[in-house]
């Protein structure tokens, strides 16, 4: 029956894309239904659906999921207070007066906000009301504007210490301890700091290649029609300028380098951004019923997701799917290089349909631990998987930044011309990501050179193979002991 | 006497809803002051730590059903937009009928006895032995039972309107 779990995977693809019903529903509708048929069939024991309450008391008791609804509070509310329309104009005044400066402010502005947005919907979200207006009124095409965005939303999930960085970094030590205990190999277990620094470089790559395209397409296209005019740096701007960049900056500084925890930092981001609000006057008695219902209704959102996740997982693990796709990926011919190709091919084809929260919690735990016992380097593979995920966000025709973003800024611009102005970007992604493939060294900037390597090519017999996978995976939950 | 009772389960929870969504404010307090406390005074850094664990549990039990009620779940739109309002409605029917209730009714009945067990005997966080645990497993069966009750209302008195 472990089979039955791949087309409970494909259930979930279709219900996904053609019932409309929310992800979480339909994750939830397809686990309870594996259940149902497991234990008709007697593949599943009833005492084992026990296990289900003590991994949702997991979840609730994760030290690192606390900051998921700080991550929503700052989201929000960056999107009540002017800072991202502030910091715009201030970028754009002091810049020289030239076409290309919109775009170029924009994508700065999101390597900036991105990271404390949350996810690329409220990045997208934050960036659409905010930045794109700006850049409207500055006669930016409406396609340049909704590529830009797009590209712009991504960048939370590459940069530290998003959310999405912080969860997989989660999810990562979850595999690397599994792949470690099965291999035998010493070695420290990644955590959430070493995917935070081995993502910084190829981060840094990503922005500064979508600058020098936006400057280069620029050069290429000629004036605007309607030059806007250099507007002067206003005092309110400077000001939340000079107080945003240093207080952002030094947040996501401290986080990377490991000076405080990402929970803290979004606690005092959280923190500060309320009190700005409430002396400014944003956060007032009339509207913090609103942004309060805003952030739990976001935060719900997520957390529910996790937690139809952990249902889903629990299922395949008491069908033995986990174990299967193990065996499947631990055979794949042609080397450890083809293996990571084949795993992220999967996770691009997954976020095609899937949010990256799901592909976090439901993919990646399932087809990640038997990559790692092939595959030695963590970091690396840790920070592939974001830079795929990333692209992915981008490619038509389900891309998630690229649809949110054309319904959020809906208006006369041709999906062909919105993929025409996006190419470049998805151009430098994947210049980026072929970079960081071929140069691991990249993804570990402090110690370049300690780089792992790759096992030597131990030849192991089918059956040792097989076995060490058995072993690799921990054994479904046992009644009545939990989980 | 069916509409009264489901509009008093709704109020219920609505009610429920409007009280916990401050429980943000003293979590974003807590988790920060877990940094001073750690660095500077040196003491008390472990007791925020908990005491914003367990206001997060809750916080996070009612955000589901909170969600729900706002219909905000994340989405794919890809083909759904073109079905007509009747079918949408009858498929959110559906989907509250075969995905969120059986998961409810699965997370109250089997964890039920768990919850039970560390209510009574006030359970205490394991690493700190600080007292509270007892309330993120309760928050765990309260998730299961909002869950449950919004997807009775989802399926037998559903509604269009979103809700606060």
């Amino acid at each position: 029956m472990s089979a039955f779990g791949l087309l409970l995977l494909v259930l979930i693809g279709w219900g996904t894309v053609f019932t409309g019903l929310p992800n979480v529903v339909v994750l939830l509708a397809v686990a309870v239904f594996g259940l149902l048929v497991g234990l008709l069939t007697g593949s599943i024991d009833a005492h084992l659906m026990s296990a289900l309450p003590s991994r949702i008391v997991d979840l609730m008791s994760n030290d690192l999921l606390q900051a998921l609804p700080l991550f929503v509070l700052m989201g929000v509310l960056m999107n009540r207070l002017p800072v991202a329309s502030a910091l715009f104009r201030t970028g754009i005044a002091l810049l020289p007066r030239a076409d290309a400066s919109a775009p170029v402010v924009g994508i700065v502005i999101g390597a900036l906000l991105g990271p404390m947005n949350g996810s690329v919907g409220a990045s997208a979200m934050a960036l659409a009301r905010t930045i794109a207006p700006e850049m409207r009124a500055r006669h930016i095409p409406l396609a340049t504007v909704q590529a830009v965005t797009a590209t712009a939303a991504t960048l939370g999930v590459v940069i530290p210490p998003s959310l999405v960085l912080i969860l997989l970094g989660d999810a990562m030590l979850n595999a690397h301890s599994i792949a470690l205990n099965v291999s035998g190999r010493s070695g420290r277990v990644i955590n959430t700091q070493d995917v935070f620094q081995g993502a910084l470089l190829p981060a840094l790559l990503f922005v500064a290649g979508a600058l020098l395209v936006t400057l280069l397409a620029w050069r290429r296209r000629g004036p605007l029609v309607v030059r806007p005019r250099h507007a002067p740096l206003r005092l309110g701007d400077a000001i939340i300028g000079a107080l945003a960049v240093p207080f952002v900056g030094g947040l996501l500084t401290s986080v990377t380098l490991g000076y405080i925890y990402p929970v803290e930092a979004a606690a005092c981001g959280a923190m500060v951004l309320f009190i700005a609000g409430l002396v400014s006057g944003h956060v007032n008695r009339a509207n913090i019923g609103p942004l309060l219902d805003e952030t739990m209704r976001m935060t719900g959102a997520l957390f529910a997701l996790l937690a139809a996740a952990t249902t889903l997982t629990l299922v395949f693990r008491l069908f033995g799917t986990d174990r299967l796709i193990a065996d499947l990926i631990a055979l794949l011919p042609g080397g450890d290089t083809v293996a990571v190709l084949v795993v992220l091919a999967v996770l691009a084809a997954c976020a095609l349909v899937l949010d990256a929260f799901e592909i976090v919690f439901v993919i990646v735990p399932i087809i990640v631990p038997p990559l790692l016992i092939r595959v030695q380097d963590a970091t690396w593979v840790a920070v592939l998987i974001l830079l795929t995920l990333q692209m992915s966000f981008l490619l038509p025709p389900l891309g998630y930044a690229l649809v949110v973003t054309r319904d959020l800024l809906k208006g006369p611009a041709s999906l062909r011309a919105m993929l025409t102005a996006l190419a470049p970007y998805v151009a430098v992604q994947m210049l980026v990501l072929a970079t960081v493939f071929a140069v691991p060294a990249l993804t570990h900037p402090a110690s370049p050179f300690a780089v792992p390597r790759p096992a030597p090519a131990a030849p192991l017999s089918r059956e040792e193979m097989i076995r060490k996978l058995d072993d690799m995976l921990p054994p479904a939950p046992v009644a009545p002991s939990l989980n | 006497m069916r509409a009264r009772a489901t509009a008093g389960v709704s109020a219920a929870l609505a009610a429920s809803l409007r009280a916990t969504r401050w429980l943000i404010l003293p979590i974003s307090l807590l988790l920060f002051l877990q940094w001073p406390l750690r660095d500077l005074v040196k003491a008390y850094a472990r007791e925020a730590n908990d005491l914003g664990q367990w206001m997060f549990a809750l916080y996070v039990a009612a955000a589901v059903t909170a969600t729900t009620r706002a219909k905000a779940h994340l989405a794919s739109d890809l083909f759904a937009h073109r079905y007509a309002p009747a079918t949408r409605a009858r498929l959110a029917r559906i989907g509250a009928a075969v995905g969120l209730l059986p998961w409810s009714l699965w997370l109250l009945t089997a964890g039920a006895s768990l919850t039970l067990q560390s209510v009574a005997s006030l359970e205490a966080f394991p690493e700190t032995t600080n007292p509270g645990f007892f309330l993120v497993k309760a928050a765990m069966w309260l998730m299961g039972l909002m869950a449950f009750l919004q997807a009775v209302l989802d399926v037998w008195a559903p509604t269009d309107v979103r809700r606060p």
